[in-house]
């Protein structure tokens, strides 16, 4: 089955679209696992703009140990780096009741710097490759060679829910973030629980980031995150915390990732490379104005809680 | 305590006091600095350099000379800008993350003076307005999507900072490319550049456009009613609502106001950076690459208060300009990029409210000069309630 | 749990011992309170505002740690680290702004505070559970609406509820009538006579003198930190209990707080009520709807006359906020008619509204009143920032005007605070409400909307803005007072509009209202209905 359009004739073949459907879910997983770690630290109060910088770090590091103890240590590492990252986040804007958009921004503007940092004591300024040797294997499918990673970012969505749903535990969440004053006075310890929602919120989009490095692109560069970060934090946003339409957005938002880069791969370029890759971030946009009317966020998303 | 006694005690007890509490958010500034500075030394210690070789080299390539200074001014031209734009729109209650989005837009308009033929003076006024114009634009479809579709603005923003970085790359490459030097747009004319102020440096007397920006902001925002509406709108949207005041307009009209100052920074590299005198297109407009996001440390830094930024943003371009310095000085230099990772970790610990409580030993010493002044106070306090 | 119930030696089953209090930023808000807490009791904690009753009772219950001073039991000193610890020891308070969570359901907020974190939420077994404490207790609430859905009453019951299912010994509960009509009043006070006879201990934290006589065996009076009274209820006028809630104050003072408690008293200086005979603000049939999109004003009428004080009460929350917003700019009616002097107000910036002559004392002075981190000056123009007096060509604010007004202010309704530069939020309430009511009045209104002025306000200083009430209206200006003190309104209003569910109920003069009939109307009954039953 073979499509053709327009005049000069671009072909697009069943592998094309088989292809691309491969790269899309490739694409998804990161910004998959970020949004649903967000959306529990969300649900509890927490709003980490500081996720970009999280990816970054983690793709770095997971890159990094991977070159000492293989791919399974560079994702663990990854999740480490993330969880320590949020826990610090956490703590400034639990127990010293800090300006959480504050300290994301500064998340993000030290991940930057110290990745270039970091990449330049490496070696090559600005770019690492991971060796194929310490890089996830990928399994054949009918579709090519995917990594195992997809999987877990279709099920961790779904797992998330169940628990938000489901559990006391995300009842708990749920009221620290809504009415604290009231989660309190049933006992539960607003700090604590915002904390803990926070570094699993982190580690995951830890995995997110070594995933790139170690299971996808095989390849460390200065900004590797490219914006993912925040379009995770728009799939947040678009998914009214709902983890099962974050994953949704997320493969949408991967699905025009690989369709910038096949636009780019062909011969005659139709449209020129920069306003492909802008795509994305088009569509962010617009799917974000355009859900924005039906959802709605915890009272007290961002606000700090002090026991009067 | 006889009524003339009281007065002029109280009077000078009420400056001091009034200068102490208005200090204080100063000293945080400062305080955050300095553990920025030491996180950057920990790191610089960890991979093998020497921290205090690379400081003195950060500190002489700062200030060190005429010529040093000037460097860091130059540096610190853009960044009080794009920290305007940040702390304007905070100021009405609004997170602008969009400053490096709308000063690349803004950037690439002020190029557009190289097609017109103006006398001097006229020709930098329309390249600023070329520049503002864009900057304003950028700025508002983000303002307009919160408006009518509620959508927050920080997404918004970076999203656009992202489009505007290849929208941008684009035009840069391939519209107002330079013919004969395709790395880099057309150069701006001679009579719409600004001049150089300090023979040898790259300093121009764009600063002055800067400064000048800084000073209105100031006198708009706490000696005009709309400045005060827009403070009002951004401390107490409710109560601004019960005094009249239509939040809507304020917060549109501050990022406006961002937005302009955004696009002046991308004109003050174009216009008023030599040699060149245009934009390099090279994997991402190098020259005004994290301008933006370094302007928002100068914002936090400086309190979000224009004449703090000033301040800030002197020691942000002294930090810059120190960092091209350090990675050359001594036998094993520190990289420039160390400068971000300083940056990052001082707004880092800007957003620890309160700072100084967490360490004992400043809080003491701060209490005891202070004592004597809260006794005071407390005094008139309860005066006022009995 | 029960073995706290036998009574010891001592016949006691908390005691807090010598409570001093004093918060981060140096108030001192109890000073070695002492208070002994029994079963089969009903305590009522008399006091002003400020004066420690919540503090006092938030350290029994576990949210704040006591600065000196301890709580014993009969078994020992007890240390509650957080509110869990003491509802696990059987203390269970119920807030005055209830610690509910709104988009959770009354079932979901119950489980709340039972259970192990990872377990499974098992609602079918909490519904039968609460359905059966519902029987026991006579409270009867929706139970699967999200509460932010429900009436205020309903969710107080939703608040005890949830305390009872933890099986409490001791029920601790803050202004529970503020929000409740008189015959919800009743039913609470028959359940927790019923609590009470089971054995149970109770605390009553309340500033309504009537409420202490009518249902509590003991009240202990407290007084800016300090216990200054415990004494028997049947042994107490309600004389000595005034003099005890405001010290040593003046003679003027005691009588405002008797104005309050006491049956109405007819103080006004005329015997008719002099209108200038101008109508200023005419209303038909205002409809306006509320947040949740139901409707809180259904179709109200009147007219408010200049040189009278019109009156409207009513529990909170049966629309008047609603109408106040819509009458000041600050909500857009669904339908209806609202005029000042002619001019139509509805749907119109409350800038337009100011410049017409209408002044507005909100009823939150921290939300809407005041911008708190701005300056007493900044403040004292906020709504009238834009007229020719302060503001020059380019909008550029005329900073000497400002501070001679700000002055001006200060001096006339003394306004303590150091300098008209100091940030508003270091005034104390009283002095913030002045600024308010300065800056209002300094418009030279035709007409004063004042929504609850002397809420939260100690004795002094709502005497002072009553007064400045009263001397309005003899200067010929229209107010509208509305409040949710019923005795205030119906001592110094000339007519009175009765508020339920968003209707007028009845409107008339005071005098021809007793207390009975008020409390009928507040709560909805009238005569139909009355004679329906």
């Amino acid at each position: 089955m073979d499509a053709t359009f327009g005049e000069e004739g671009i072909r697009m073949s069943f592998n094309d679209i088989l292809s691309l459907l491969r790269i899309s879910l490739h694409a998804m997983v990161p910004l998959a696992l970020t949004a649903a770690g967000e959306i529990v630290g969300e649900t509890a109060g927490l709003f980490n703009i500081g996720l970009e910088g999280i990816l970054l770090l983690s793709a770095f590091g997971g890159a990094l140990a991977a070159e000492f103890g293989g791919p399974g240590v560079g994702l663990l590492v990854g999740m480490g780096i993330g969880g320590t990252v949020s826990l610090v986040f956490a703590v400034i804007n639990t127990y010293w009741r800090g300006t959480q958009m504050v300290t994301g921004i500064g998340i993000n503007l030290f991940a930057v710097g110290f990745v270039a940092f970091g990449l330049i004591q490496l070696g090559a300024p600005g770019f690492h490759d991971v060796p194929k040797a310490v890089e996830l294997a990928k399994l054949r499918t009918p579709m090519g060679l995917m990594s195992p990673m997809i999987l877990l970012a279709l099920i961790a969505p779904v797992v998330i829910h169940w628990f938000l749903q489901r559990t006391r535990a995300g009842l708990m969440l749920k009221a620290a973030g809504e009415t604290p004053e009231a989660a309190d006075v049933a006992g539960i310890n607003i700090n604590r629980i915002r904390l803990l929602a926070a570094v699993f919120g982190g580690a995951l989009a830890g995995l997110g980031g070594a995933y790139m490095s170690v299971a996808w692109l095989g390849l460390v560069t200065k900004d590797l995150s490219a914006g993912r970060g925040f379009i995770a934090l728009a799939c947040v946003v678009f998914s009214g915390l709902n983890p099962l339409l974050a994953l949704l957005g997320a493969f949408i938002f991967g699905f025009f990732q690989a369709l910038a880069e096949w636009v780019k791969t062909l011969p005659s370029k139709p449209i020129p490379g920069e306003f492909v890759s802008m795509l994305p971030y088009i569509i962010t946009l617009l799917v974000v104005s355009g859900a924005i009317g039906r959802v709605r966020f915890p009272k007290s998303l961002g606000v700090p809680y002090k026991r009067e | 305590m006889s009524g003339d006694e009281s007065t002029v005690r109280s009077r000078w007890l009420r400056g001091a006091h009034r200068t102490l509490t208005g200090l204080h958010p100063a000293l945080e500034s400062l305080l955050a600095a300095v553990v920025g500075l030491l996180v950057g030394a920990i790191l610089m210690y960890l991979y093998g350099f020497d921290p205090w070789k690379a400081y003195a080299g950060l500190i002489k390539g700062a200030f060190g000379g005429s010529y040093e200074i000037a460097s860091s001014l130059a540096r610190a031209t853009p960044l009080i800008l794009t920290a305007l734009t940040f702390s304007i729109c905070l100021r009405s209650g609004m997170f602008n993350i969009g400053a490096e989005g709308q000063m690349y837009i803004g950037g690439i308009a002020s190029v557009l003076v190289a097609y017109f033929i103006l006398p001097t003076g006229l020709h930098q006024i329309a390249g600023l307005i070329f520049a503002a114009f864009a900057g304003a634009v950028w700025s508002l479809v983000p303002a307009f999507l919160k408006l009518t579709r509620g959508v927050h603005e920080v997404i918004s923003t970076i999203m656009f900072n992202w489009i505007a970085r290849w929208l941008a790359l684009y035009l840069a490459i391939f519209v107002v490319v330079d013919p004969l030097r395709p790395e880099k747009t057309l150069s701006i004319p001679m009579t719409a550049r600004f001049p150089v102020l300090v023979r040898g440096t790259d300093l121009s007397y764009a600063i002055f456009v800067s400064i000048a920006f800084a000073l209105v902001v100031y006198f708009l925002l706490w000696h005009t009613a709309i400045g005060y509406e827009v403070r009002a709108a951004g401390l107490n949207p409710t109560a601004a609502r019960y005094g009249g005041i239509r939040n809507k307009r304020t917060m549109f009209l501050s990022f406006v106001l961002g937005g302009i100052a955004a696009g002046l920074a991308g004109a003050t590299i174009v216009m008023g950076l030599p040699p060149t005198y245009a934009i390099y297109g090279g994997g991402g407009l190098p020259q005004l690459m994290n301008l933006g996001f370094d302007g928002m440390a100068v914002a936090m830094v400086g309190r979000n208060h224009p004449i703090g930024i000033l301040v800030a943003a002197l020691f942000f371009g002294g930090l810059n300009a120190g960092g091209r310095v350090m990675q050359f000085y001594g036998s094993n230099p520190v990289p420039l990029e160390m400068v971000r990772v300083v940056m990052g970790a001082i707004v880092l610990v800007m957003s620890i409210p309160e700072l100084i409580r967490l360490f004992p030993m400043i809080k003491k010493r701060g209490e005891e000069l202070i004592e004597p002044l809260k006794r005071w106070t407390r005094r008139s306090e309860k005066r006022e309630s009995a | 749990m029960t073995d706290q119930l036998v009574p010891s030696k001592n016949g006691f089953f908390l005691k807090a011992d010598r409570i001093t209090k004093v918060y981060s930023d140096g108030t001192v808000a109890l000073k070695e309170a002492t208070l002994e807490i029994r079963p089969h009791e009903i305590v009522g904690l008399l006091g002003e505002n400020g004066a420690g009753k919540t503090t006092l009772t938030k350290i029994l219950s576990g949210l704040l740690p006591p600065t000196r001073g301890r709580v014993v039991s009969p078994k020992g000193t007890v240390r509650f680290a957080s509110p869990r610890e003491a509802l696990d020891f059987g203390i269970g308070m119920v807030h005055q702004h209830f610690a509910l969570v709104g988009t959770f359901t009354a079932a979901e907020n119950v489980a709340l505070s039972h259970d192990r974190p990872l377990a499974r939420i098992r609602i079918a077994e909490t519904l039968r559970k609460l359905e059966a404490l519902m029987e026991e207790s006579g409270l009867h609430v929706p139970l699967d609406v999200p509460v932010e859905k429900l009436a205020v009453g309903e969710q107080q019951r939703v608040e005890i509820l949830k305390v009872l299912s933890r099986d409490v010994d001791l029920l601790i509960l803050d202004e529970p009538t503020s929000v409740l009509t008189p015959l919800e009043v009743d039913e609470l006070f028959a359940l927790l006579r019923r609590l009470r006879d089971e054995g149970k201990s109770i605390i009553l934290i309340t500033h309504k003198l009537k409420e202490v006589g009518s249902v509590t065996d003991r009240v202990v009076v407290l007084r800016r930190g300090e216990m200054v009274g415990d004494v028997k209820t049947a042994e107490a006028s309600t004389e000595q209990l005034a003099r005890l809630m405001v010290g040593q104050a003046l003679e003027e003072e005691a009588d405002a707080v008797e104005l309050s408690t006491e049956e109405i008293p007819h103080k006004r200086a005329r015997d008719e009520v002099e209108r200038t005979g101008e109508g200023v603000l005419h209303v038909e049939n205002l409809v306006v709807k509320g947040n949740t999109g139901e409707i809180a004003v259904d179709g109200v009428s009147f007219d408010v006359y200049g040189g009278e004080i019109f009156g409207i009460a009513g529990v909170e929350g049966n629309g008047q906020s609603e109408l106040v917003e819509s009458l000041t700019g600050l909500r857009v009616p669904v339908s209806g008619t609202a005029t000042i002097h002619g001019t139509n107000i509805l749907g119109v910036d409350p800038r337009k509204i100011y410049r017409l002559g209408v002044a507005h004392i909100p009823e939150d002075r921290w939300e809407l009143g005041l911008v708190l981190p701005f300056t007493l000056a900044e403040n004292a123009i906020l709504g009238v920032h834009r007229w020719e007096e302060f503001r020059g060509p380019l909008s550029i604010l005329r900073r000497g005007k400002i501070t001679q007004h700000v002055r001006r202010l200060m001096d006339r309704f003394d306004i303590q605070a150091t300098g008209p530069n100091a940030p508003a939020k270091s005034l104390s309430g009283g002095n913030q409400q002045k600024l308010i009511v300065g800056r209002e009045l300094a418009k030279d209104p035709a007409i004063i909307v004042a929504s609850q002025p002397t809420r939260g306000l100690d004795i002094g200083a709502a005497h002072y803005i009553r007064q400045t009430l009263l001397e309005m209206r003899d200067a010929g200006r229209a107010i509208l007072l509305v409040s949710a003190d019923l005795d205030e309104v119906l001592a110094h209003a000339d007519r009175v509009g009765i508020m339920y569910e968003g209707r007028f109920m009845e409107v008339c003069s005071p005098d021809r209202l007793d207390r009975e009939r008020v409390g009928m109307l507040m709560g909805g009954a009238t005569k139909a209905k009355r004679e329906a039953e």
